[in-house]
């Protein structure tokens, strides 16, 4: 046991007590930080009170039950949705992202869950979805260029297609994926938020993008929050784990302290308490 | 690696994409099998195999002079379900254009009454029908109302309207006045031969409007934008996609179309005619081209091209019938059985496309 969730329980609250919800450490080379922030969807508390901070070049394991609230937290800091409150800076000044598209123009990009694919539309089309590139002083598509380009990012990474002009709906779970972590990877994006980037993926498909992410990280110019479910994929790719549960964040520390076995004690714990809460509210 | 086609020869990591390799030329019944299973193929072939059929069997049908009586069977329509292709596409649909079609051409016998000249009085009009666009935009895609009730209330508003400032009375429509030289000939005014009244007057708008709006749909930000709203508009709106502003758009664009063809029509017949049956039968005609043409009823696929076809496709059902001396008994009948049989050739033509991937 970690010690993370150690001392006395409200067991009608499923909530981490206040006293351990861990506060973030904000340090001058945060290119991201976040505090307090909280959100609900009517009576759904999804975010209560997170405070995280995110370093140059560091990747962020973000880990959670399902529910827990990662995707709204990502969300929320890539400009899909407005917090109900709290605070984020960006390199040091306020950042209030009044949409997806003013966040990325900020330097914020998002592989969401779901992907944001669009079905009808081609490989390149997607990959250029909102960022299309046009003939100068036209405003017609440069389809010869936006292919060429997505040629040589998908080369880049490994991912080998032979027709760029076919509807994304006709690949297959993993080629949709590797196109949508691709979309973000090269959108000159200087913070990346990857909700789930291997879900979809075979065991070859998800190491050619831990390969990926590996590499970023070690030219160190792309800072990274990554969602993931696989705890050796937290430990082996991330420099840090943050932990969210019900809507805060229950542990904040580098991957080198850590262990799967520490991760699986909290996630384990939380669903005790959740249970013993529950026959408790049964019981009344 | 992934290998979605292991014979493909794609380039390794890291290298330049070779220059294209050169295409292997496909047979002709490959070329035919791809032309029919475009979305616009099956129509085209349809309409084509129509055409023939009446001008085998009426010798008045394949006339210049018949072509004329053809152009104001279709022209119209084709801009009509040029506007709404680019809302069936994003998933919606506009029963207002019938509406506004009715109230145009009112609304610019108002403004030309108040003193104001010819050409700013169809601007002010089509602004105006921007602006119920804007109203169908903003109560659908901001209020959240369904689009097929929205447009149903504006419908019902605007037909409503029409009555109550025409008192239900024909009127002549300004700009339209054929002058009589003393020679006897009849001669168009300059407005009135651009605005719907000269002969292919109506087709030259028709072909440059569709031409633009197929290259909005196919070539800009704005066409892309509204196949994707239509497609997935959660992912259209987790991409950075402007959903709102798209529809809004589109809608707009829709009734400013509808204005002008309700202007034109009532130039050609020199009145104005407030009967709500035309207006519905209009807006049902518009529908039923750009749905023969090949786009959705749910969104997310449309073609502009198609939609001229489709209405090119009804226009020669309607003229090749009325030639033939159908009874107008019978007229609605057949011309609804042809639908229904065009309709399930697209259907199946459409299986095949996704079957086969090809087109």
């Amino acid at each position: 046991m970690s010690g993370v969730f150690a001392g006395g329980l409200a067991l009608a609250d499923q909530s981490p007590p206040e006293e351990l919800v861990v506060a973030p450490v904000s340090a001058h080379e945060d290119v991201l930080r976040v505090e307090h922030l909280a959100k609900s969807f009517g009576q759904v508390t999804a975010l209560r009170d997170v405070s995280m901070h995110l370093k140059k070049g560091e990747v962020l394991g973000l880990l959670g039950d399902n529910g827990a609230g990662k995707s709204t937290l990502v969300k929320t800091i890539c400009g899909f949705q407005k917090q109900d409150s709290g605070q984020m800076w960006l390199h040091g000044q306020p950042y209030e992202p009044k949409s997806v598209q003013h966040a990325r123009e900020l330097g914020v990009d998002v592989v969401y869950q779901d992907l944001a694919l669009i079905d009808e539309l081609s490989v390149y089309q997607n990959m250029f979805l909102c960022r299309e590139e046009r003939y100068s002083r036209l405003p017609f598509l440069n389809g010869a260029k936006m292919k060429r380009e997505a040629r040589k990012v998908l080369n880049d990474i490994g991912i080998r297609l032979p027709r760029l002009d076919v509807p994304v709906a006709r690949l297959s779970g993993g080629q949709r994926q590797s196109i949508a972590v691709a979309r973000g990877v090269y959108s000159n994006a200087d913070i990346l938020l990857l909700d789930e980037p291997l879900a979809a993926m075979g065991a070859k498909e998800g190491a050619m993008i831990l390969e990926l992410i590996a590499r970023l990280k070690q030219e160190g110019n792309l800072s990274i929050i990554m969602i993931l479910h696989n705890y050796v994929h937290v430990l082996e790719s991330c420099d840090r784990v943050n932990m969210i549960v019900d809507g805060a964040i229950a542990l904040d520390k580098p991957t080198a302290e850590t262990s799967v076995l520490e991760l699986n004690e909290i996630v384990v714990e939380q669903y005790r308490r959740a249970r013993q809460a529950a026959q408790v509210q049964e019981v009344a | 690696m992934i290998h979605s086609d292991p014979d493909a020869a794609a380039p390794a990591r890291g290298e330049e994409q070779p220059r294209s390799a050169p295409r292997a030329v496909l047979s002709p019944w490959t070329l035919i099998k791809r032309f029919l299973t475009m979305r616009e193929g099956s129509i085209s072939v349809v309409t084509i195999a129509l055409i023939v059929y009446f001008s085998l069997s009426i010798p008045a049908f394949f006339t210049s002079s018949n072509f004329q009586t053809l152009l104001t069977y279709f022209t119209w329509l084709a801009i009509l379900a040029g506007g709404e292709v680019f809302l069936m596409i994003n998933g919606e649909i506009d029963l207002s254009i019938g509406g506004v079609y009715l109230f145009a051409p009112l609304l610019f016998y108002e403004i030309v009454g108040g003193g104001i000249s010819l050409v700013p009085a169809v601007i002010l009009t089509i602004l105006v029908c921007t602006g119920i666009g804007v109203v169908n935009g903003v109560v659908t895609a901001i209020l959240g109302v369904n689009s097929f009730i929205t447009t149903l209330g504006t419908l019902f508003a605007l037909e409503g309207l029409t009555l109550i400032v025409s008192h239900a009375e024909q009127l002549n429509m300004p700009g339209s006045a054929v002058s009589t030289s003393a020679n006897g000939s009849s001669h168009l005014g300059t407005f009135a031969s651009i605005f719907g009244a000269g002969v292919y007057s109506e087709l030259v708008w028709a072909v440059v409007i569709i031409a633009i709006m197929q290259i909005a749909l196919t070539r800009t930000r704005w066409g892309l934008h509204t196949i994707a709203v239509g497609s997935n508009r959660i992912a259209a709106a987790e991409a950075g996609v402007k959903v709102r502003l798209v529809v809004i758009r589109n809608f707009m664009v829709c009734s400013s179309l509808a204005g002008l063809v309700g202007i034109m029509e009532a130039v050609r017949s020199q009145s104005i005619s407030p009967d709500p049956s035309s207006s519905n039968s209009v807006l049902l005609d518009a529908i039923a081209a750009a749905v023969i043409g090949g786009t959705l009823l749910a969104g997310g696929s449309g073609t502009i091209v198609g939609a001229f076809i489709g209405a090119l496709f009804l226009g020669v059902l309607q003229d090749g019938l009325a030639i033939k001396g159908v009874n107008a008994d019978y007229l609605d009948f057949y011309l609804g059985i042809a639908i229904l049989f065009a309709m399930l050739i697209n259907v199946y033509v459409g299986r095949v496309r996704r079957r086969t991937g090809v087109g």
